[in-house]
């Protein structure tokens, strides 16, 4: 059946028409044996240019239409929406990109026109054979999954159970609160880090709508947008916490010291412990990689004074199955390796510290009680070192990024130090300082002005240990002069990196990531907080290094997201999915294979499509040797005659 | 050694059993010189069965007739098919159990070991004897081939007029079978890829000159096709004539059917079938050569897929039909693949 199709080629101001001899364009258009109505208009995506298009659409009795302008995923919709209001099918509209890929990477106007009228002309083409369709509606499971419960995810969990929706919030570790609740007090307001937290941490035990799942870790995930299954390990911790009364007598009976990952092995804990004082929930776990043995024989020493029997040695691993509707990622960050800062005497000398072990230091919860002392001797250091940049902003060694929080916590680090110990001096080797942020600057300034620590701008060559004390070399490059400093402790700022297995969790999810491992955000300007898959979204350190407001706020942006999806009662889907032709389909099982959403499988002999699964992305369609799998709307067919006119027939 | 009796004895003992419904295999030729494939259904008839340098097709396609027959019965017989395969058949049925035609229980293999040797080819011999018509040929004792023509007996060396393809086998013994015959002898390959080493060295000038002339040749006949044990599509997608109607299918459908190529056997058509054909062989071909050796008009259609075999195994480590159990090459994919050539 022939189609009466309308064309409208923009101006995008001089975007296009600068380039483009658009009146030309139009009326070249105008020629095609299925062409009704072709114009041009200076802005087609403007309240008059949409009007424009409805108006034709009903005059000339159009049934389908093409949009000459910039690229569809900009004003698709926009025009999609104006063609359905005219009446018409909301699939008989598409867009010919010549914009993004032609007035803008041309110059010569006479070809930049005729490549323009290609454009155009193959999506004529396309639209000539497009079919009417309907999006595929679908229901919603509304409760939503956070994975991490850092700052970021307690932040996301809490405001989506607010507003009124389930959450399952899930942590690796036997407590959440991240490293935020390791930290002392925070820029730039020192307010105590974990009387900020504790309280927002309580929150999340006593909500109502969050089942709180620690010690646990997604195994397993299927599904899709408003409807993801999803399998939850969760570690067997040997202790009821309905029966604990937290007495701490298993602790006291317990042979086994190891370092304690709270104090960052500062200090010591035991097999059966509770990493810290506030922990949520409040209940001890027994590390069994380091318990001698469950059997009484090999010790069993913490379930014989357990009064109340909580210390359960036959708890298995369990896998929870739970249906979600929205995700939101927020598994954080951790600081770079110590094994490739080895130059800097990390991991050999005890004084030589990491930022989150001076930060121990320095809390008042911490192994020395907020005294700066040196874990060698226990003396007060009067002379500290703080190093930054270390593993960042070093393309060649170590990560080229700038993990962008440590100029922050250093200035910090030396005004807290000085605050505890006035007699004290603090250095602190740098690039340069990044103190963008409100109240940013300020604080760093204070730093000098009030507390006298002084700023080296060089990098540091060498460290050693020399007579109880730490020698650091180094340059001022803006003196030129050469340094050496005999400190009492060295404090590096480690550079932020994604936290461990996280590229193994994004392969689960199916979630990309950048070229440093963080997850990757949909669009890096106008949707920071979307991944790539529809559905789940990105909180935290976990996209990319930074300091606790703007983890909050992006968490807070993710939970809004999550809650857009859950308020819905019905999704819908792009109907332009693959379909099978079951007479050409030998169920070969290609398609299966290379279908990246999983969108297929072979029922009867024949391969059959989930259509809300499919993105409609054509994999199948170029895998089949037979031509029975095709996308609606961008069928070989369709593509056939598109390359037919691009290459001008 | 392949004992030809021990052969003949199992083919009996499976039929006997009504293990398969028939045996697949070869026969003496009637006076040419290849063998004759015979379809065996009475144990007492198995002593025809014979394995010699002749046996050069591959019996393979006669299983995917009967799958494609089968599916049109009432009643099939679901009883496996008894075939007789060399190493690079057995490779096909590698190929289709991988791409679900068939089921491994489909087939009974009697799989048989090349050894030393291989199959011969035809036109070589024909060189040997300078145009003069074979009146008889027999297979003799130490692997010579004494052929008779107006002139007398000749003796030809096997070894001297083996199959290229033979000279450039990876493996000469099944990689799937039932029941193996011979030994699973060990054989260096020198130049596995050696018959397309002559146009990758050409300029592609010069190799675009070579196959315009080869493929200006085709009267699409399609025997390459037919013969083919990979082409078992209802439709073949480089053929607009034949497309599977029934009674779904629409005008629409009908309409919306594309013409990627034209009947004629014009040059541009001729390129556009053999590539599209090449093109659905990658990964797929396990080089038997019976499309080269169908061609009534010598087109050397081996080199094609040669060169898409050696780019499988060059860029995606990956050799045809040697395992059922992994992905198909178009189907794979890994994160090590190379890209460079995306640009
Ligand atoms: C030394 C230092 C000092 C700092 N000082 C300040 C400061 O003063 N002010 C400030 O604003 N910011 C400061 N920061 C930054 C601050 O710590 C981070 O911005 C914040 O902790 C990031 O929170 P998050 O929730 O994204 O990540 P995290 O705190 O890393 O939390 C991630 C959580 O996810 C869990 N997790 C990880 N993987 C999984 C998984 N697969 N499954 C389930 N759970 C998982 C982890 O166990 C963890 O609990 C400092 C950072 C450092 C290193
Ligand atoms: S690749 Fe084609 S023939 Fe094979 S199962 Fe998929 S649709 Fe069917
Ligand atoms: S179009 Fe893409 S997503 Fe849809 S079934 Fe085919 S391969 Fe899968």
């Amino acid at each position: 059946m022939k189609k009466r199709i309308g064309v409208f080629v923009c101006h995008c101001g001089i975007n296009i028409a600068g380039t483009v001899d658009v009146d030309k364009a139009a009326k070249k258009l105008a020629e095609h044996q299925d062409v009704e109505h072709s114009v041009d208009y200076v802005y087609m995506c403007s309240d008059p240019g949409q009007n424009m298009i409805k108006e034709a659409i009903k005059e000339k009795k159009l049934d389908s239409i093409v949009v000459s302008c910039c690229s569809p995923t900009l004003h698709e919709s926009t025009f999609r929406k104006a063609a359905k209001e005219a009446g018409i099918n909301e699939f008989q509209c598409e867009i010919a990109n010549i914009r993004e890929q032609c007035s803008w990477v041309h110059k010569d106007k006479e070809k930049a026109t005729e490549k323009a009228e290609k454009i155009t002309k193959s999506a004529v083409e396309r639209v000539a054979k497009n079919e009417s369709l309907e999006p595929i509606g679908f229901p919603v499971t509304s409760r939503a999954l956070v994975i991490g419960g850092g700052i970021a995810g307690i932040q996301a969990a809490l405001d989506i159970a607010d507003s009124g929706y389930e959450v399952i919030l899930v942590e690796r570790e036997p407590s959440i609160g991240g490293h935020m609740i390791q930290l002392s007090e925070t820029f730039p307001t020192l307010d105590c880090s974990q009387c900020i937290l504790t309280p927002k941490m309580v929150e999340v035990s006593k909500h109502p709508n969050i089942k709180l799942m620690t010690y646990s870790e997604v195994q397993e995930i299927s599904g899709y947008v408003g409807n993801f299954n999803v399998k939850i390990l969760k570690k067997p911790t040997y202790v009821d916490p309905d029966a604990c009364t937290l007495c701490d007598d298993c602790t006291e009976a317990c042979p086994v010291v190891v370092p304690n990952e709270f104090d960052l092995g500062l200090t010591g804990r035991k097999a059966i412990y509770i990493p810290f004082p506030q922990a949520i929930p409040a209940t001890f776990t027994l590390d069994i990689k380091n318990c001698p043995g469950l059997l009484p024989i090999a010790c069993g020493k913490c379930a014989d004074v357990c009064e109340p029997d909580a210390i359960d040695y036959d708890m298995e691993p369990e896998v929870v199955e739970e249906k979600v509707g929205a995700i939101v990622v927020a598994t954080g960050f951790e600081q770079y390796d110590k094994e490739k800062m080895k130059e800097y005497g990390y991991g050999k000398y005890p004084d030589v510290l990491n930022g989150l072990q001076f930060e121990r230091l320095l809390s008042a919860s911490g192994p020395t009680q907020g005294k700066v002392l040196r874990p060698s001797d226990h003396k007060e250091p009067k002379e500290v070192v703080f190093i930054q940049c270390v593993g960042s902003r070093d393309p060649e060694l170590h990560c080229s990024y700038c993990s962008k929080i440590c100029c922050m916590y250093t200035a910090k680090h030396a005004m807290l130090y000085k605050h505890h110990v006035p007699d004290g001096q603090a250095y602190i080797f740098y690039i340069d300082i990044r103190s963008g942020g409100k109240n940013y600057e300020e604080f760093v300034q204070r730093t000098t002005e009030e507390d006298g620590v002084v700023y080296l701008r060089g990098k540091v060559s060498k460290i050693f240990e020399e007579n109880n004390k730490i020698t650091v070399w180094g340059v001022d490059t803006l003196t030129g002069k050469e340094i050496e400093i005999n400190a009492d402790m060295v404090v590096l700022a480690m550079a932020l990196t994604p936290s461990k297995n996280s590229q193994e969790l994004a392969k689960k999810l199916k979630l990309s990531t950048d070229k440093d491992g963080f997850l990757a955000e949909a669009h890096p300007k106008l949707r920071p907080v979307e991944s790539i898959t529809s559905g789940m979204f990105l909180a935290g350190a976990a996209q990319a290094p930074k300091d606790i407001p703007e983890v909050v706020a992006q968490a807070s942006g993710a939970a809004a997201k999550a809650i857009s999806i859950l308020s819905q009662e019905q999704l819908f889907h792009s109907p332009m999915v693959a379909e099978v032709n079951e007479t050409l389909c030998t169920g070969c099982g290609m398609c299966i294979d290379v279908c990246p959403y999983e969108a297929l499988s072979l029922e009867q002999g024949k391969a059959e499509v989930n259509r809300v699964l499919c993105e409609g992305c054509g994999t199948c369609s170029a895998t089949c040797l037979r031509a029975a799998v095709k996308v609606k709307n961008i069928t070989p067919g369709q593509i056939f005659e598109m390359i037919d006119a691009s290459v001008g027939g | 050694m392949v004992e030809m009796e021990q052969l003949q004895k199992e083919a009996k003992e499976i039929l006997k059993q009504g293990k398969v419904k028939f045996v697949i295999g070869y026969s003496k030729g009637s006076q040419n010189l290849t063998a004759t494939p015979v379809f065996i259904k009475k144990p007492e008839h198995t002593s025809r069965l014979i394995w010699d340098p002749t046996c050069v097709q591959n019996l393979v396609k006669f299983i995917v007739d009967d799958k494609q027959k089968q599916s049109r019965e009432k009643k099939p017989d679901e009883r496996p098919v008894g075939i007789v395969v060399k190493g690079c058949d057995s490779r096909a049925i590698n190929v289709l159990i991988q791409e679900k035609f068939i089921d491994r229980d489909d087939v009974y293999i009697l799989g048989l070991s090349c050894e030393e040797l291989g199959v011969v080819d035809e036109k070589k011999i024909a060189q040997k004897l300078e145009g003069k018509k074979i009146e008889k040929i027999e297979f003799a004792k130490k692997n010579n081939l004494i052929v008779s023509t107006k002139d007398g007996e000749k003796k030809i060396p096997v070894k001297d007029v083996l199959a290229d393809r033979c000279l450039e086998c990876k493996a000469h013994f099944p990689v799937i079978y039932d029941q193996l015959f011979g030994e699973e002898t060990e054989r260096e390959v020198k130049e596995p890829y050696k018959s397309i080493k002559k146009t990758e060295s050409q300029s592609p000038k010069k190799r675009w000159d070579f196959w315009k002339e080869q493929l200006e040749k085709c009267i699409r006949c399609y025997a390459c096709r037919s013969i083919c044990p990979m082409c078992y599509c209802d439709e073949c997608v480089a053929d607009s004539i034949n497309m599977a109607v029934t009674a779904e299918t629409t005008a629409e459908e009908k309409a919306q059917k594309i013409k990627w190529i034209e009947r004629s056997p014009a040059l541009s058509e001729n390129i556009g079938y053999h590539l599209i054909r090449a093109i659905h062989l990658a990964g797929r071909c396990i080089d038997c050569g019976e499309c080269e050796r169908a061609c009534p008009v010598d087109i050397p259609l081996r080199l094609l897929n040669k060169k898409l075999e050696k780019a499988a195994h060059e860029l995606f480590d990956y050799d045809v039909g040697f395992d059922h159990k992994k992905p198909s090459l178009i189907s794979s994919f890994k994160d090590e693949d190379p890209e460079d050539f995306i640009r």
